[in-house]
Order: structure tokens, then C-alpha cells, then sequence
């Protein structure tokens, strides 16, 4: 049977309204949903570890988790931090999934490789 | 004028005795099994006499953080006094079903996976409070992995001084360069926690960078 995989790409507008725990919700609600989201606006480390407290409150026997990468995450250099100020983009994306859906994310500084399937044992 | 300088000079001695002094909040953190408590093991060993933790193959073993005070290392004529605070190892997904591979029944399973979950929770949230931190990885493993880059984000946001330490380097397909070559910027030392290869080195780096 062909499994479905459904991969949402989500707008660096669509979250710019969201901040701190309505932002990392969202992504949990999606992402619990048995979705990949593509975010076009990479999450800070900051982000990163607040998605992983609340994935970890959430861990039960049916939600083991997530799968996680960011490419071009915040950097403190003035050059970023003034880039933002402006509204301008510093470029980079993260991909978030299930971890029963997304068995492994294999990255190197410049790509993100994603290997999806059916991952629950049998 | 001359008392006015004998009496910055004495200020800055007393201040340099305190900054000596200073207790430096050490956190060991990484992956699970990436070595962190044999490595708190081997470090209170050898300058306490006492081990921190239990070491298992079991991933998670280390759930809450565990810490030794006082621990005092000397290296090349430095001296750093640390609170070492071993982790619970940070990972993104925790699966019961794993820990039951190891033998565990299911209830036991459940149970370490909720307290695994908790651990990991206050591991992060001390990113906060350490003073100074250790980044563990496993040699034979990938090291670009986003648990680690998250870490080093944070406490790099932070300026938090980190030391990078590529672990198990005893083993034959261990590939420490690897570590090296993702993480230029930070200093890094190849040890074996297990076989206590290459710790004069780490306590050097450590009072070198940290003290």
C-alpha cells in the first residue's frame, strides 16, 4: 500500500506574526498531526530548544518525538543581526517531522538529506 | 601618589585572589551515550577519589543531573575549582520501545522513557545557569548532528565558553578529525573517558580556556 507523506512549506509571513510559545504550538500541532514542515525563515537555537522542551512534554507511546535540522541558523555577527533589523532575510530553512515518520536527517553545512517512511516496528 | 598606586596594586591583588578562586559551574552535555558520565566518572576520579554516576549501555542512564562540588583540577601551574554537573544527554525523540531492546518490560520502559523526557527538559533548561560547558561526542559517530549544533548555539548566544571533547577515540573506527573539520572554531581534544587516554590534555584545555 503507498504510504502518504504530506510536507507543508510554511512562509517566513505565516509565522512572523507568531512569537515564542504561540510559534513553537504551532509547530508542535502541525508536526504531531504526522506533518514536514519546511519553514522558509530558519528557527534560532533559542527556538530549536524550546521545540525540543515541548516535544519532550508531549513524548507519550503514540508520539516518540520529532526529527529536526536548521541550515543557516542565527549567528550573533553584526551583518545578520542588522540584516533582521531591516526585515531582510539572512537566508537558511528548517525541516521538522515526526520522528515515526522521519527516520534519519543526515546534514552536512550545506544541505539537508531527509529519509521519510513508515518507521513504527512491527 | 605612590600610596595611591601600593593601593590599586593591593585592590588588584585581592581581586585576582577571588577571580582565582571563582567556582566555575561546569556542564558536561551531548547526545545520550556519548560518554558524559564515564567522563564525570574519570574527572572526579582523579581529583576526588569518588565517582559521579552509574554508566550504562542503556541510552538515558543518566536522567537527572548529577553533580560533584569542589572538584579542583590543576594543569600547567592553573588551578580551577568546578562544580561538575553531568547531564542527562539531549536527544529529540525518546521511544520506549528502544530501552525494551535492552531487555527492560514495558512498564519499566515507560517509566525511564517519561524520566528521560524530564532529564532532557532540565538539561536544557540549565543552559541557562552553567558557567562554562563540556560538548561530548561520540567519535565513530556523525558529529554534524542538530542536538549538537543546538547545544553549541545556545551556549554560543549565551558566551558560554565551550570545550569540545570527541570521545571514544579508542575505538577502530573512531574519527575524531571529523569533529575537527565540522567545528573549526572550538577547541577540541581527543580523549578515550573509558581508557583515561589523552586527560592531561582535557585538564590543560580546561584550565587554559575555562579558568
Amino acid at each position: 500500500m503507498l504510504m502518504q507523506i504530506q510536507i507543508e512549506f510554511i512562509s517566513s509571513a505565516l509565522l512572523s506574526g507568531k512569537e515564542g510559545k504561540e510559534k513553537i504550538d504551532f509547530i508542535m500541532s502541525s508536526v504531531r498531526n504526522g506533518k514536514i514542515l519546511v519553514l522558509e525563515d530558519p528557527l534560532s537555537h533559542f527556538e530549536e530548544s524550546r521545540l525540543i522542551e515541548a516535544t519532550m512534554k508531549k513524548v507519550s507511546s503514540k508520539f516518540s518525538g520529532i526529527e529536526i535540522s536548521t541550515l543557516g541558523a542565527d549567528t550573533a555577527d553584526l551583518k545578520t543581526a542588522l540584516i533582521k533589523m531591516l526585515g531582510g532575510k539572512t537566508g537558511g530553512l528548517t525541516v521538522i517531522g515526526p520522528s515515526s515518520l522521519v527516520r534519519h536527517v543526515k546534514r552536512d553545512p550545506m544541505s539537508i538529506r531527509l529519509f521519510a517512511g513508515d518507521g513504527r516496528r512491527r | 601618589m605612590m600610596a595611591f598606586e601600593a593601593l590599586v596594586n593591593w585592590l588588584m591583588s585581592i581581586t585576582n585572589l577571588f577571580q582565582k578562586r571563582k567556582n566555575v559551574r561546569l556542564g558536561l552535555y551531548g547526545a545520550p551515550n556519548a560518554g558524559k558520565t564515564s567522563l564525570a566518572n574519570k574527572i572526579s576520579m582523579d581529583w576526588l577519589g569518588e565517582p559521579v554516576g552509574k554508566v550504562s549501555q542503556i541510552p538515558h542512564e543518566t536522567r537527572t543531573i548529577q553533580k560533584k562540588e569542589h572538584v579542583i583540577v590543576k594543569a600547567n601551574g592553573h588551578e580551577l575549582d568546578m562544580n561538575l554537573l553531568d547531564m542527562p544527554g539531549i536527544s529529540t525523540k525518546v521511544d520506549y520501545r528502544e530501552f525494551m531492546k535492552y531487555g527492560l518490560t514495558i512498564e519499566e520502559a515507560h517509566r525511564r522513557s517519561k524520566e528521560a523526557t524530564k532529564g532532557i527538559i532540565e538539561a536544557i533548561k540549565w543552559l541557562e545557569n552553567v558557567d562554562a560547558a563540556l560538548l561530548i561526542m561520540d567519535s565513530t559517530e556523525d558529529p554534524y548532528t542538530q542536538v549538537n549544533l543546538t547545544i553549541i548555539g545556545n551556549l554560543e548566544a549565551r558566551k558560554i565558553p565551550v570545550i569540545l571533547v570527541a570521545n571514544k577515540i579508542d575505538l577502530a573506527d573512531a574519527e575524531p578529525e571529523k569533529i575537527k573539520d565540522a567545528y573549526p572554531q572550538y577547541p577540541v581534544v581527543e580523549i578515550s573517558a573509558l581508557k583515561g587516554r589523552n586527560l592531561d590534555e582535557l585538564y590543560e584545555t580546561i584550565t587554559k580556556n575555562l579558568g
